[in-house]
């Protein structure tokens, strides 16, 4: 089995974990750790899966937002059932996302890059100063349906991994190869007849579906949700989470989610120190592993007589 | 008092400083092809200095105020082109073009330098006492004196990066690399020694315009961060890399946000310059003075 | 063999920053023939390929091909309707394999998946890369990127299939493989080619036709023959064409 197969079955193995310990683990602390890594994972799959296109989209952290905040207002206010919250949380941000896709996706690189930071800040902006879902205090008071509490970890681990069963299914399929295909040319993509702005949107609206479910799962896990939440800062760290996985493989999403997840449970009880060191961890990873995990583990592998797989190419620098 | 006037005043009192500080982001990706998301740290950083030490120089100096000022930023320049170096050296150094890399390295600085700047700085507001005192009255809009000075000093260091970009070999060295890389390196100059200096150059612009505001407000260690997204509206504006782009960009939002500042607040000025960069874009992707090939 | 206008250009003009790089040019493509376009340096052929597949638009004059206005439409568009070209640099995914390049091409035009895969390895035989399929484009040796780059435009079966350079780099067994892929896209596709090369021995051999641009202009179209022998493009040619 080549490299690129051992590492889909260890971010699919790693996921069946996550699901077995949801499903069986008593302990509360373990369940909320499992439910904190699952959705890191999804907010991480969601950035790369736009990132295939070349493009660093920051604004997965605006639909992530505005998938809470739907959701949330639904529930808490309307009273909907949950699951329908969900998907109405999913499907609002990604009808954002075409028309800001539609618009913004006309630029690449450091341009949609920049946009995407803006809209992201803007969008936080904007709740702030709206009153009515509670401003800078934010909301408070959102609920899982009762019966669902004792399971909501398992829920989520759940909808999680199906949803990254789809960005496999379609990064692997003809569509996944179009993207990176964009990635690499978009003239010559464009040439044969691609329409390569609506290829793009249509991956956004895509990757902003999951994460407007991400951002829905999130709000009902955490009771309450506030701008701050929803700041660029989700999208480095998924980014963050994707770099030291390693960005070539679709399980370095996974790897890279779990140990800094794991890693920020430990940062934590620095106290006020937590933002320095993770911070550092960044770094310092950024420095060492420059092709992530999945790239040392291919190294390894590599010195042991393996050989090197025809790996997406990461994402352009500059345009 | 004239109203046009007054807001006037007050685009070039605010357009001043922010010019300063996206002319340091744009600079750095012209040379780089980088982002530097923490560009606002290098601005804090400055303002801190200049804050901290202006009341410890008063009393043990015994000197002017203003002579007092230039210290104090000569102080908090040097800091912030000792963190450029260091920054430059263990990091942006390998992260050259690489527009990712570079953005989850500048924003990993970023949480660690806040964690830094709280532990050295403590997250206490510091009002930094008036230099000058009085008010000036321009074509019928009124301003500080403490403001003009500060405008003037902006103006200033604006005009001297543009004399040492357009006269000086070093100058030249960097336009050239902003505009073609390749072209530049097979006339024989240096890449990597001249994006250090570009980098240098770039943070100590964010520093002057730092050390310029630390006057004028409270300076704590999250300051840089609110001029952030205003300087990256700037430079969608102006353009990626334009050094004219960024002067008019910066103007542009200072305008807009005096104007929309003035009648409803700075959050919804904030929201209309976005929402007009939208529009902007569905008209002209390419930018105002930037070009993107397609 | 000549049969009706497929792509008609007529007083197409652009010009950047004041400079006209085409200028009220007029030329038709007939179908099933291969069309050569020349030029000195700087005489305006890949600025008329960008307009006529849809890269830059047109200031002034109207693009019609097959019959259809195409004026001011996308690139992708054109190429939906059978106007494919090729690119002078950059012309691969230099990043993706032999198979995915020519993947790209076909996905436009060919849905089915048995069908699709049928018409890879159609293309790929075409152009001889059947061995290479799992190679990386930037691996191969540039003989053989400027062959896949062919089959990236030609998987998609175009009526029109425009070539820029696709010669450039080749020695002389390639550039006679090349030449014979060509022709063959013509004689057992019955596809119309627009061939542009700095190889001018090569066009006039290949070429039932040739045009020749010098300054954004037309100097003058026909025959290899006939071209061959006009003072105006032999002075044009000698005289380097921009002093």
């Amino acid at each position: 089995m080549s490299n690129a197969k051992w590492a889909d079955v260890i971010g699919w193995a790693l996921l069946a974990v996550l699901l077995v310990l949801a499903l069986t683990s008593g302990d509360t602390y373990t369940l909320k750790v499992v439910l904190w890594i699952s959705l890191n994972i999804l907010a991480a799959a969601a950035l790369r899966f736009v990132m295939l296109t070349g493009e660093l989209n920051i604004a997965t952290a605006a639909f992530w937002g505005v998938g809470a905040y739907v959701a949330a207002i639904l529930t808490a206010w309307y009273k909907l059932p949950f699951f329908l919250s969900l998907l109405i949380g999913g499907l609002a941000p990604m009808l954002l996302s075409v028309l800001f896709g539609y618009v913004t996706l006309r630029t690449k690189g450091p341009y949609f890059m920049l946009i995407s930071f803006a809209f992201t800040e803007v969008l936080r902006l904007i709740y702030t100063q709206t009153e009515s879902i509670g401003g800078n205090s934010g909301m408070i008071g959102i609920y899982p349906p009762r019966w669902l509490d004792p399971y909501y970890s398992a829920i989520v681990v759940a909808i999680v991994a199906a949803l990254l069963a789809v960005f496999f299914w379609l990064e692997r399929g003809a569509f996944g190869k179009l993207l990176k295909a964009i990635q690499n040319n978009d003239a010559v993509t464009e040439s044969v007849g691609i329409d390569v702005l609506k290829m793009k949107v249509i991956c956004l609206a895509v990757a902003s579906f999951a994460a407007g479910v991400g951002g829905a799962l999130f709000a009902h896990a955490n009771r309450v949700i506030s701008p701050g939440d929803f700041s660029f800062l989700v999208a480095v760290y998924a980014l963050a989470y994707v770099k030291i996985g390693g960005e070539t493989q679709f399980s370095g999403a996974i790897i890279g989610a779990v140990l800094l997840t794991l890693l920020n449970q430990y940062v934590i009880a620095f106290g006020h120190y937590e933002h320095l060191f993770f911070g550092g961890a960044i770094v310092v990873a950024m420095l060492v592993l420059p092709n992530g995990l999945m790239g040392l583990f291919e190294r390894v592998a590599i010195a042991f007589g393996g050989t090197r797989e025809n790996a997406a190419p990461a994402a352009r620098g500059g345009h | 008092m004239d109203l046009a006037a007054q807001l006037l005043v007050n685009t070039l009192q605010i357009g001043s400083v922010y010019v300063l500080f996206a002319l340091g982001l744009t600079l750095i990706f012209g040379v780089m092809k980088i982002v530097n998301f923490a560009h606002g740290e290098f601005f804090s950083l400055a303002a801190l200095v200049v804050a901290v030490l202006m009341p410890v120089l008063a009393p043990a100096l015994g000197l002017p105020l203003w002579v007092d000022f230039l210290i104090a930023l000569a102080a908090a320049i040097g800091a912030v082109l000792v963190l450029g170096t260091l920054t430059y050296w263990i990091g942006f150094e390998r992260y050259l073009r690489d527009l990712v890399g570079s953005f989850i390295l500048s924003v990993g600085l970023i949480l660690f330098l806040q964690g830094v700047f709280v532990e050295i700085f403590t997250a206490t507001p510091r009002p930094v006492e008036p230099i000058v005192t009085g008010t000036i009255s321009i074509f019928g809009g009124r301003i500080t004196a403490q403001r003009l000075l500060i405008v003037a000093l902006a103006i200033t260091f604006t005009a001297m990066l543009y004399l040492v970009l357009q006269r000086t070999k070093l100058g030249k060295a960097l336009r050239a690399v902003a505009e073609d890389r390749e072209a530049a390196m097979l006339q024989g100059i240096r890449y990597r020694s001249i994006s250090f200096y570009g980098w240098l150059i770039g943070v100590s612009m964010a520093g002057l315009a730092g050390a310029l505001i630390a006057p004028l407000t409270v300076s704590q260690p999250a300051i840089g961060g609110d001029y952030l997204i205003k300087a990256f509206i700037i430079i969608i504006i102006g353009g990626l890399g334009s050094i004219p782009g960024a002067i008019f960009g910066g103007l542009l939002v200072a305008l807009i946000e005096s104007i929309f500042g003035y009648y409803y607040d700075l959050t919804i000025a904030t929201i209309i310059m976005f929402v007009l960069v939208m529009v902007f874009l569905l008209v002209r992707p390419q930018g105002l003075m930037g070009h993107v090939e397609r | 063999m000549a049969g009706g206008t497929l792509l008609e250009a007529s007083g197409i003009s652009r010009s950047f920053g004041g400079l006209k790089a085409v200028s009220n040019l007029s030329f038709a493509v007939r179908e099933n023939e291969i069309l050569g376009l020349i030029g000195p340096n700087g005489a305006g052929k890949s600025t008329t390929f960008n307009l006529i597949s849809g890269y830059y638009r047109p200031h002034a004059g109207k693009l019609t091909f097959a019959g259809r206005d195409i004026t001011g439409f996308k690139p992708s568009k054109v190429g939906r309707l059978g106007l494919v070209r090729t690119f002078q640099h950059h012309s691969l995914l230099a990043d993706l394999s032999v198979y995915e390049n020519i993947l790209t091409g076909a996905y436009m035009f060919v849905r089915d998946a048995a069908e699709r895969e049928q018409r890879i390895r159609e293309t790929a035989g075409l152009v001889g890369l059947t061995s290479h399929m799992d190679e990386l484009a930037k691996n191969l040796p540039h003989g053989h990127q400027r062959l896949l780059s062919i089959a990236i435009a030609f998987a998609s079966r175009p009526k029109l299939l425009c070539l820029d350079e696709p010669l450039t780099g080749l020695n002389g067994a390639e550039i006679n493989h090349a030449l014979d892929v060509i022709r063959r896209i013509r004689d057992d596709f019955g596809t119309t080619i627009l061939l542009v090369d700095h190889n001018i021995r090569a066009v006039m051999r290949t070429c039932g036709r040739i045009v020749v641009l010098n300054f954004g202009e037309k100097l003058a179209e026909g025959s290899p023959e006939d071209v061959s022998r006009n003072p105006e493009v032999i002075r044009a040619y000698l005289g380097g064409g921009t002093a």
